[in-house]
């Protein structure tokens, strides 16, 4: 048991101590202008010390008209460059490389906040969940977008960090460009492939280009769109088949390492896959009324019987479909490419983990919500066990907590008592080591 | 007169112009202090008012109004008040700091604790906060937390404190003929309904000791159906002149007057009701009260929502906006020999002279109009009457500190959205000095 998963992995630029990485996760633990605060630092040391291989870091904003929500420390300026060395120094105090994953939201996004109604996208076309308005980019805007990720992979590299994620997948702004069911351009940016694919490709080697060959780049994908998922008259957008030609691409444009996910749209039914409780839901998603043009609709339906529980059905996952549900196209990406593949999605069980590296599925996997239920999983893997006493349920109530409340493990059935469950996520405020359970 | 020092029992103020309790959510969501708590403070200790009065601090956790505030309900808060405290002192600015319970007068409750507490357990009649009804031992835990939170402002190094007793919060709970529904010795009688109050000053005062200054803000017109026509109005002018005698008696160094036995309320903060504002930021309490959804819904729909604002708004256009408290303040005045300051829309100095001139108050509290001029005192210093661009009391700020920065968002008194935009985002700089 336990063998594969903690081998260390090399990428060509990096070498990490074993196979589990910590995927990227938000929670609003800054202030409303993008700077950082202890909180998050506290927030990475919670899964530094539990022994992971990487931190791929929170969503980080390269450029203030990319911002999804109010209060996620940003690399927008130079400015931001020493908050984000500090937080690399503690993280690397417990041997563990520091990811910065670049961002930009464009159409989609959480709240609108007081800086601007109208986020950039491939498209003028506003979301179709929530009805965030946007603007379609001009070439001078992509432009400038683009210099935005290779000043922000500039900053992470002279912050101290390790490597830079370019965030393409899940619905944000590379996705808009990259989905069929979304780019409804009819410049070089737009129609074929190739064009969709553009915008990516360029932001890779501008990156390449500024930080220069021996940095760490990697680039999140959503493989399989799923876009007609929630709602089944919407478009399928790209296929695997599309994303493996993306991925290709990719690598000779000088990525280090291609992480998969999926779905075309962040929250997605397949991503975080789960329960989706309306009732969880309806008690956060107040605060994004007044942000999109469909919200109230979307509240009223979240609302009302039985509306919320179509919705519930076609938005969950039942556990057992739910662990390494991605792991079929990370294979096909591994297949196509010879850079060291990351697989996200659920993973908890080592067996799971082993069985996928030792398969040649991937090479190494990424975790969100079961590392927030158990921030030292490494640490049971390392002790011979095969998943944690107590794993993350899939509740997914971290996430639908996150606008409003701080982010952790909101499943009271974990707790002894709901009061140890508030200690817990309250902990992250404290510059302390959070109780390990070895 | 506004330039005369103000001496409130041991503690002497440079001037007559004290910053009022305001402040945004800065800090972090468990209670712990920012830098940009600092940094807001230090705007207006930099522009020269006499002394701040911090926005309320909460002396526990179930007494917050919403998360973002930084707490007073441990020793290890300590350090952060005194910081904060030092940081101001340096600009020869005295800070006072307001400890609160808000009871069931909450905003957004938060996770830890759902319910609040009260005198009663009819839920606040705005937004349906729920609550419990406090039994006396709960009521002497409170008051204990009370002179707690006091004792550590002190020991901060801070100059005063002032309790928080007006605007519905917690005293108000049990002061207010309105809210008060309890039979035992703290319910019925004024002088019942008193006791909380006068315990509380009593308990701070056997606290901090005589040399340290204490405060206490009554809303003096309580009016609670100027806010919805069907509630009761609550204590009568000549009922809260009473208790501020009972409050000299029990040792308060000065009074602070305000109106409104529930915030926000017409008169404090009075003027505009910026409907399309508070829908933008109102949907974040949507799940947290049990009239949340039906006042959702009137705010977003015409003509509920102009029918609201022209009833908010019909106080503040029969009284006048500044100095709306003034006639409120002198009744006060004539029945106490501390001193008596009073809030509400001051920022013209001539309406000040006047006031404190004709003995209606010896001071003025401000807020909004400081949030739009932080230097207002230097504008009075330079010889001016009103700022070149005073506040048109919108209320824009106040409804949209739940979502976003606090700060002034009246587009028209900025060239641009941009410059308006820069202001808000000033609290900011510096940024936060992570701890290494």
């Amino acid at each position: 048991m336990s063998e594969a998963l903690l081998q260390p992995l090399e990428f060509r630029n990096l070498t990490v101590k074993n196979r589990i990485l910590r995927s990227n996760l938000s929670g609003r633990f800054d202030h409303y202008d993008g700077t950082g605060t202890q909180a998050r630092i506290n927030w990475e040391l919670k899964f530094a010390r539990g022994g992971v291989g990487a931190i791929v870091s929170s969503w980080c904003g390269v450029h203030r008209r990319g911002f999804i929500v109010p209060g996620y420390a940003s690399i927008e300026t130079d400015d931001r460059i020493p908050f984000w060395r500090e937080l690399g120094r503690r993280v690397h105090e417990h041997g563990c490389p520091y990811i910065l994953q670049l961002a930009f939201g464009g159409r989609q996004r959480d709240i609108n906040g007081v800086e601007f109604e109208r986020g950039w996208s491939s498209t003028d076309k506003p979301d179709p969940l929530h009805g965030f308005q946007c603007e379609r980019m001009t070439k001078s805007q992509i432009a400038e977008v683009t210099d935005a990720f290779a000043e922000g992979a500039r900053r992470a590299r002279e912050a101290g960090l390790d490597g830079v994620e370019i965030h393409g997948a899940n619905g944000y702004v590379f996705t808009q460009f990259l989905s069929s069911a979304i780019n409804d351009r009819d410049d070089e940016y737009g129609g074929s492939l190739e064009n969709r694919a553009r915008f990516l490709l360029e932001t890779v080697r501008a990156i390449r280009e500024r930080v220069g060959d021996d940095f760490h780049l990697q680039v999140k994908l959503s493989t399989t769109e799923y876009g007609n998922a929630l709602m089944p008259w919407a478009k399928k957008g790209n296929t695997i088949e599309d994303s493996v030609q993306v991925a290709r691409w990719v690598e000779e444009a000088g990525a280090d390492a291609i992480h998969v996910s999926s779905g075309n749209t962040f929250p997605h039914p397949d991503n975080p896959a789960g329960s989706f409780s309306a009732k969880d839901v309806v008690a956060t998603y107040d605060v994004m009324l007044s942000s999109g043009i469909h919200t109230f609709r979307n509240y009223l339906l979240f609302r009302t019987w039985p509306f919320s529980r179509i919705l519930e059905r076609r938005s969950s996952r039942s556990p057992d479909e739910i662990e390494g549900a991605n792991l079929r196209d990370a294979a096909a990406v591994k297949r196509a490419v010879s850079i060291p593949v990351l697989c996200t999605g659920g993973f908890q069980r080592a067996s799971t983990i082993d069985e996928a590296i030792g398969r040649g599925d991937c090479d190494a996997v990424t975790i969100g919500r079961a590392l927030i239920a158990t921030p030292d999983l490494v640490r049971h893997f390392e002790a011979g066990g095969n998943e944690p006493p107590n794993p993350c349920t899939y509740c997914n109530k971290c996430l639908y907590a996150v606008l409003e409340s701080p982010l952790g493990c909101y499943d009271e059935r974990r707790y002894g008592t709901r009061e140890e469950m508030l200690a817990e996520i309250l902990s992250v405020y404290h510059d302390e080591p959070a109780a390990v359970t070895p | 007169m506004i330039f005369e020092p103000l001496q409130l029992g041991p503690l002497t103020l440079k001037n007559r112009v004290v910053r009022s309790s305001v402040g945004g959510r800065w800090d972090n969501y468990d209670g712990s202090g920012t830098e940009v708590r600092i940094n807001w403070e230090l705007k207006f200790a930099r522009a020269g008012v006499g002394a701040i009065i911090a926005s309320n601090a909460p002396i526990h956790a179930r007494g917050g109004i919403l998360p973002g505030y930084a707490l007073i309900d441990s020793d290890a808060r300590i350090p952060f008040w005194r910081e904060l405290g030092r940081r101001v002192h340096e600009h020869d600015c005295a800070y006072i700091l307001q400890v609160n319970h808000a009871g069931r007068e909450r905003i957004l409750p938060g996770l830890t604790y759902r319910t609040g507490l009260s005198s009663t357990d009819e839920p606040e009649p705005l937004n349906g906060f729920p609550c419990e009804r406090m039994t006396v031992e709960q009521i002497r835990e409170v008051v204990g937390m009370y002179a707690a939170g006091a004792r550590r402002a002190r020991e901060a190094g801070l100059d005063g404190v002032e309790v928080a007793g007006a605007n519905g919060m917690m005293p108000t709970q049990f002061l207010s003929s309105a809210i008060n529904d309890r039979k035992d010795e703290y319910g019925g009688s004024l002088e019942n309904r008193a006791r909380f109050g006068l315990e509380v000053v009593r308990a701070v005062r056997a606290a901090v000791g005589p040399d340290f200054c204490i405060g206490y803000k009554i809303s003096v017109e309580e009016r609670l159906n100027e806010l919805l026509p069907w509630l009761k109005r609550g204590n009568s002018v000549a009922e809260s002149v009473q208790m501020c005698r009972w409050l000299e008696q029990a040792g308060v160094d000065y009074l602070h007057i305000s109106a409104g036995a529930g915030f926000p309320h017409p008169r404090n903060p009075a003027g505009r009701f910026p409907a399309a504002e508070v829908v933008k930021t109102y949907d974040t309490l949507l799940s947290s009260g049990r009239h949340t959804f039906r006042n959702y819904l009137a705010f977003r729909t015409w003509p509920l929502s102009r029918i609201f604002a022209w009833w908010w708004q019909r106080p503040g256009r029969r009284l006048g906006i500044e100095g709306i408290n003034l006639t409120a303040a002198r009744a006060v005045k004539q029945a106490v020999s501390v001193p008596v300051l009073c809030t509400g829309g001051f920022q013209t100095a001539s309406v000040i002279e006047r006031a404190i001139g004709a003995g209606d108050c010896d001071g003025v509290t401000i807020a909004r109009p400081l949030v739009a001029n932080p230097d207002l005192v230097r504008h009075f210093e330079a010889g001016l009457d009103r700022p070149p661009r005073p506040c048109t009391y919108c209320n824009k700020c106040l409804f949209n500190f739940v979502e976003n920065p606090l700060g002034c968002y009246e587009e028209a008194r900025f060239d641009s959205r941009e410059e308006m935009l820069a202001q808000i985002f000033s609290v900011y700089e510096p940024s936060e000095t992570v701890a290494a």
